[in-house]
């Protein structure tokens, strides 16, 4: 079923791949540059799934996933990170910030929609 | 992948450049956190898109970077001159690994393993047990699906798990059906919910998870696999997992009858009594072929396109569209002229609309077209910091409206010349420290880089304050070399303009930075090849200015029309000031070839005369006042058409050295008309204005000249 995710990453291949990936499995995407950004498609429309880089200008992944958390419509929607394996610490600070899970860098396609399947669908 | 990939490339370049333009502020403030944590993110995300698409070797490299730069963020490390060397060093073999892809030479392989052993160097000197730096990183290929989707069931083992969520487990977005859902595409399975936990519905808090589950599970897969289903509910879900037997307990049919008896939905079941249970129904029966589970994403489903703000074009569809346009403009002049001709007033209607339109379209594909000499900066500043640091000269380098934007052929072939110039700032001009301070100059020798708009030129200088140009070297070199006679009575302006001959160099030793052979005659030969002009200034002992004026655009321009016999011509509109009309007499009879305009004396060029052109002379000349510089001149034509959008063709090999005209544009019924350059048709033809800027230069300059001039 066609799902909408939100994906946020200040890097635009990445946007795009990534968008391109959940295209072509039928979902719906709504990109975003950094956590500021992705705030705007917060406004009552059904959001499905999040996934979002940490590292960003302007708002990081650890401030998003508070913002989400904090919002009465959308405190129990999944959100998945981006990281990479050396980043231990981010992993827990973002875990305890409420990340539902995360996406290891480097992936491959099946990799990101293996991650997505653990906590949408 | 590959259409990413190339993407990628794009996006790294600009990281890349940022990341140089960063580290660069960077030296000048090495504590300032903002930019430590922006040089981190960019080598975070050059790393990540790197190992994503497959580039191992700039991965690898970035990775190592990366953690300098992590180390410095944390507080272990400071920024230190040796940091940025190497930094900056990396960031050129980023590029040759950006250009090369992964097929490097061995040269540039063995400078990668050097510049990593120096990486190395830092880490380890500083943390001593920090990193444990595995360089190959990127082991994606251990994803392997398992093909064999058909096998038989019988012989995989049995697990049983038991999920136990915590009650706030929804807080974190995860929804623990999905992992029982999960469960089922490892293997052969079966699951039961537990409700012993369910409160009575008064209690039930809707936001609170209160079931749990038990799963039994037969799959060919490692206990490591099952575990990693849970791996992101590790912390909120207690998990366990064991194998209650070796071989698959679903496929019997015995083992499922009993197994619903079994289980008690609001009792947990108990890790003694299960294995009694599961060794009673032990090989009590043959089994069953399973069916294989098969999934699929659903791949066939069509891709959607997102709004997007801004989009990236490759520069060559950007011409073709600049080309396009121009085709469109002169074919739109045929049709006004057609209309014109028609005397349909509908026609007539239509044909304005059109020339609106295309106007329109024309202005904003120059918009697209332009863009800030920004985005060659960052090439220089990195060249006064590297040749300032080669060759030992202190130097500081300040940038103003690099905002200014250009037409991007323009700055594709401003590049070059820039880059001449700074090199001879840099070598020629800046004296070494000592020598400065013994002049009384601050030690630290000064470039400073301006771009500003004037009118539709855009003017860009670069001065230092360096030891300037001595004219009366110029001039016993250009004697030597034969350029002038020894007689020759030449103005500081035009001494100085030596300079851009061919094959002049005043450098008294070849050196390696700017003494290449290559003259400032090959910076003025590119400047014009845009259109461009250089000029050049300079004070012995003060500095030296180059300043080089550029046209916005190329291709097309607004003109005015006019006509001398047959032949039409077109001014650029941009140097029109005033038309005035005459009689001939007044141009016959002028005295000292000047002009009484608005009441002002004007000289003027009378274009009839310098263009051999003596049929048909008019009774009334029209005189076009254009600005040349600081001062307004006349040129004389038979009769001004009107405005006019020229498309600018080159006029071909055989007229490359016809200065006077910069091309030229056919008329809307196939004529072809001249498109004049005024300035160069001033220099040309009038020696007065040369006169009179010398005049006014040598009033300004007067000591200097005496000094250096020989006046």
């Amino acid at each position: 079923m066609e799902k909408t995710i939100v994906i946020v990453d200040d890097s635009e291949s990445i946007r795009e791949v990534v968008g391109f990936t959940l295209n072509n499995a039928g979902h719906k995407v709504l990109s975003a540059v950094d956590g500021q950004d992705a705030l705007r498609f917060f406004n009552g429309e059904k959001i499905d799934l999040v996934v979002t880089d940490l590292h960003m200008p302007v708002m990081d992944g650890i401030e998003l996933i508070r913002e989400i958390r904090n919002k009465d419509d959308y405190k129990f929607v999944p959100i998945l990170f981006l990281t990479t394996e050396s980043q231990q610490a981010k992993k827990m600070e973002a875990k305890e910030a409420g990340a539902t899970g995360w996406i290891v860098k480097p992936f491959v396609p099946e990799k990101l929609l293996a991650a997505i399947s653990k906590v949408v669908r | 992948m590959e259409q990413f990939k190339k993407k990628f490339l794009e996006e790294a370049n600009d990281l890349i450049n940022s990341l140089e333009d960063s580290l660069l502020i960077l030296e000048e403030k090495p504590t300032e956190k903002k930019i430590i944590e922006e040089v981190f993110r960019v080598m975070h995300s050059l790393k990540g898109g790197s190992s994503m698409f497959g580039f191992a070797k700039m991965d690898a490299f970035t990775h190592e970077l990366e953690t300098i730069y992590d180390m410095i963020r944390s507080g272990t490390l400071s920024v230190t001159r040796e940091i940025l060397d190497i930094t900056l060093a990396a960031v050129d073999h980023l590029k040759v690994l950006l250009e090369n892809g992964e097929e490097i030479s061995e040269t540039q392989q063995n400078n990668q393993n050097i510049l990593l052993s120096r990486i190395h160097k830092i880490i380890n000197k500083d943390a001593q047990e920090e990193i444990t730096a595995d360089t190959a990183t990127s082991n994606v290929a251990a994803h392997k699906e398992s093909e064999d989707k058909s096998k038989v069931y019988e012989k995989v083992p049995t697990y049983f798990i038991a999920i136990k969520p915590e009650e706030d487990i929804f807080r974190n977005g995860t929804n623990p059906m999905l992992l029982i859902d999960e469960l089922h595409t490892l293997g052969h399975c079966k699951a039961f919910v537990k409700t012993s936990r369910l409160p009575s519905f008064e209690q039930l808090d809707p936001e609170k998870a209160f079931f749990y589950w038990e799963v039994f599970l037969a799959t060919d897969k490692s206990i490591d696999e099952i575990k990693d289903v849970f791996i992101f509910v590790e912390d909120v879900c207690n998990v366990t997992i064991s194998r209650i037997a070796d071989d698959n307990l679903l496929a019997k049919t015995v083992f499922i009858r009993e197994l619903d008896n079994f289980i008690e939905p609001v009792k947990e079941t108990g890790q003694s009594e299960l294995e009694a249970f599961v060794a009673k129904l032990k090989y009590n029966e043959p089994s069953l072929q399973e069916e294989g589970l098969s999934f699929r994403a659903d791949e066939a489903a069509p891709m959607k396109r997102l709004s997007i703000n801004n989009i990236r074009v490759s520069s060559e569809k950007l011409d073709d569209l600049m080309n396009l346009v121009s085709e469109l403009v002169t074919v739109q002049a045929s049709l006004s002229l057609f209309a014109d001709n028609q005397d349909n007033p509908e026609l007539a209607a239509i044909s304005e609309s059109i020339e609106k339109i295309s106007r329109q379209l024309r202005d904003n594909t120059f918009e697209i077209c332009l863009i800030p000499i920004e985005t060659i900066m960052i090439r220089f500043k990195r060249l006064v910091r590297d040749l300032s640091n080669e060759l030992d000269k202190e130097i500081q380098f300040t940038t103003e409206g690099t905002e200014t934007e250009l037409d991007k052929s323009i700055i594709d072939g401003l590049s070059e010349p820039l880059m001449h110039i700074f090199r001879n700032a840099i070598d020629h001009g800046i004296e070494p420290a000592e020598d400065r301070l013994a002049k009384g100059k601050p030690r630290k020798g000064k470039i400073a880089f301006k771009s500003y708009y004037s009118g539709t030129n855009v003017y860009i200088q670069v001065k230092d304050d360096g030891r300037g140009i001595d004219v009366e070297k110029i001039r016993q070199k250009a004697i030597a070399r034969g350029f002038i006679s020894p007689e020759a009575n030449l103005s500081y302006k035009e001494l100085l303009n030596l300079v851009f001959l061919p094959g002049f160099s005043t450098a008294a030793k070849v050196s390696e930075v700017s003494g290449r052979g290559v003259g400032l005659d090959v910076v003025v030969k590119k400047i014009n090849d845009i259109r461009g002009d250089v000029e050049i200034e300079s004070q012995l002992g003060v500095g030296t200015t180059f300043t080089i004026k550029l046209p916005l655009t190329l291709s097309i321009i607004d003109g005015l029309l006019v006509k001398i016999d047959k032949t039409f011509f077109v001014l650029p509109l941009s140097s029109v000031d005033k038309c005035f009309e005459v009689q001939d007499d007044a141009l016959v009879k002028s005295f000292n070839n000047k002009i009484v305009l608005d009441g002002k004396q004007v000289p003027f060029i009378n274009l009839r005369k310098e263009f051999d052109i003596h049929d048909n002379k008019p009774i009334l000349h029209q005189i076009i006042q254009v600005n040349h510089d600081d001062f307004k001149i006349g040129l004389s034509v038979d009769t001004v058409i009107g405005e006019y959008q020229a498309v600018l063709k080159p006029l071909g090999r055989m007229f490359k050295d016809l200065e006077i005209v910069s091309g030229a544009t056919i008329l809307g019924d196939g004529t072809i008309a001249l498109v004049l350059d005024p300035a160069r048709v001033i220099n040309t033809f009038d020696r007065e204005t040369l006169e009179r800027r010398e005049k006014l230069y040598r009033e300004n300059h007067r000591k200097d000249i005496q000094l250096h001039a020989g006046y």
